[in-house]
């Protein structure tokens, strides 16, 4: 059945279609890393003294990201901390609260759980409740990106690391590839490159990984993680086309990789192209930066009553 | 012939006869090997390990959708 490539070990964990390797189960955790710490330093995601804020929710990508980024602060280049957005969603979340939880206390990286209700004074929950909401992932995007903002202010840091991964990029690419949002399109990047100092800029250490080596990983080196479904998870246009890009990788295993690395090549043209710099001024509400009187966020909220 | 097969916090014992592979056992119960990960004994196998009498073998779903 073939051992290791790179060792001879009988015990193989992965056989990779992409390249024809199969690994043990040290090897796949040690390529896993070399290939994340390759990805940081090619785009030059952190430089020494980077205080970087990991949105940790507990699922895999989030606590992968933390783990690797935790060898930087072993060598003395980066700090660490963390938040932990409580959307409000009963019997879903609390066991992703306390996952990262223990996660942030193990490793001594400081720590905070910021609420929807305490943020905003409504939980997802009871979004949902209302009648004509946008849907649930709508609300959850918005709301999240707004208190991960602020808690990068609060911590000072000066990097936030999100746990996108291959699956979830390339996905991106080709939806507002199809749908020819292309200004949307000319935003996707490795880091955001806004111009506002308003911005903390956003990395994606994982963002060359495949979503299923991200989970291995976390199995591999017995990371505990959040395994669970959102119940308002629900049909959407990302999840045809996520359907779509697994079926073609089954016969066509490099697809994913094709897409990412064309797409990188193209992207200094297309937001030459297309990506404006906004004017950003504060949100009249909030403070927040917003190219318009209100941000996203606070013009949900108005629409909520809230 | 038989081995246990815990999916969650569900463990079933199911019967083998003949030859059985992770991969055979996936397809069966129409799971995607996209989002599973499966474990024999404790450790992590790739699907073309075969299943034999008295193995423990365990599905973990690691990607959801949303
Ligand atoms: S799937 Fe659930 S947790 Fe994820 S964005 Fe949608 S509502 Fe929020
Ligand atoms: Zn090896
Ligand atoms: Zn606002």
């Amino acid at each position: 059945m073939g051992s290791c490539t790179k060792c001879g070990n009988p015990n193989v964990i992965i056989k990779r279609k992409a390249s024809g390797q199969a690994l043990c189960k040290d090897c796949f955790i040690e390529s896993i890393e070399k290939k994340v710490k390759q990805t940081i330093k090619k785009e030059k995601f952190l430089e020494k003294g980077d205080k970087v804020l990991v949105a940790l929710s507990g699922g895999k990508d989030s606590v992968v990201t933390l783990e690797i980024l935790n060898s930087y602060v072993k060598r003395h280049i980066i700090e660490l901390c963390a938040v932990t957005i409580d959307e409000g969603i009963a019997g879903y979340r609390e066991e992703g609260v306390e996952i990262a939880k223990a996660h942030a206390e193990r490793l001594g990286i400081p720590h905070k759980v910021v609420s929807f209700k305490e943020s905003f004074g409504i939980d997802l929950d009871e979004i949902m409740k209302r009648e004509g909401h946008r849907g649930s992932c709508t609300y959850c995007g918005v709301f999240r990106r707004w208190i991960i903002n602020r808690a990068a202010r609060e911590f000072g840091a000066t990097k936030i690391a999100t746990g996108h991964n291959l699956d979830d990029e390339t996905q991106a690419i080709l939806m507002n590839y199809l749908e020819g949002n292309m200004e949307n399109l000319a935003t996707i990047g490795p880091k955001t490159e806004s111009n506002s100092e308003m911005f903390t800029v956003k990395i994606k250490p994982l963002r060359e990984i495949p979503e299923k080596e991200i989970g291995l990983y976390a199995l591999a080196k017995g990371l505990d993680i959040h395994l669970a479904g959102c119940p308002y998870a629900q049909e959407s246009f990302r999840m045809e086309i996520s359907n779509i890009l697994k079926d073609l990788s089954k016969d066509h295993p490099t697809i994913m990789y094709s897409t990412l690395r064309g797409f990188d090549k193209i992207r200094p043209a297309l937001r030459q192209e297309l990506a404006h710099d906004y004017e950003y001024d504060r949100c009249e509400r909030c403070g927040e930066p917003s190219s318009n009187r209100l941000c996203r966020a606070c013009t949900f909220l108005e629409e909520l009553g809230k | 012939m038989s081995f246990t097969l815990k999916i969650k916090d569900k463990v079933e014992e199911r019967e083998i006869n003949g030859e059985l592979t992770i991969k055979d056992l996936l397809d069966d119960l129409d799971l995607s090997s996209e989002t599973m990960v499966a474990k024999k004994n404790g450790e992590i196998v790739i699907e073309e390990e075969s299943i034999e009498d008295g193995d423990a073998i365990e599905f973990i779903q690691i990607i959801y959708g949303g």
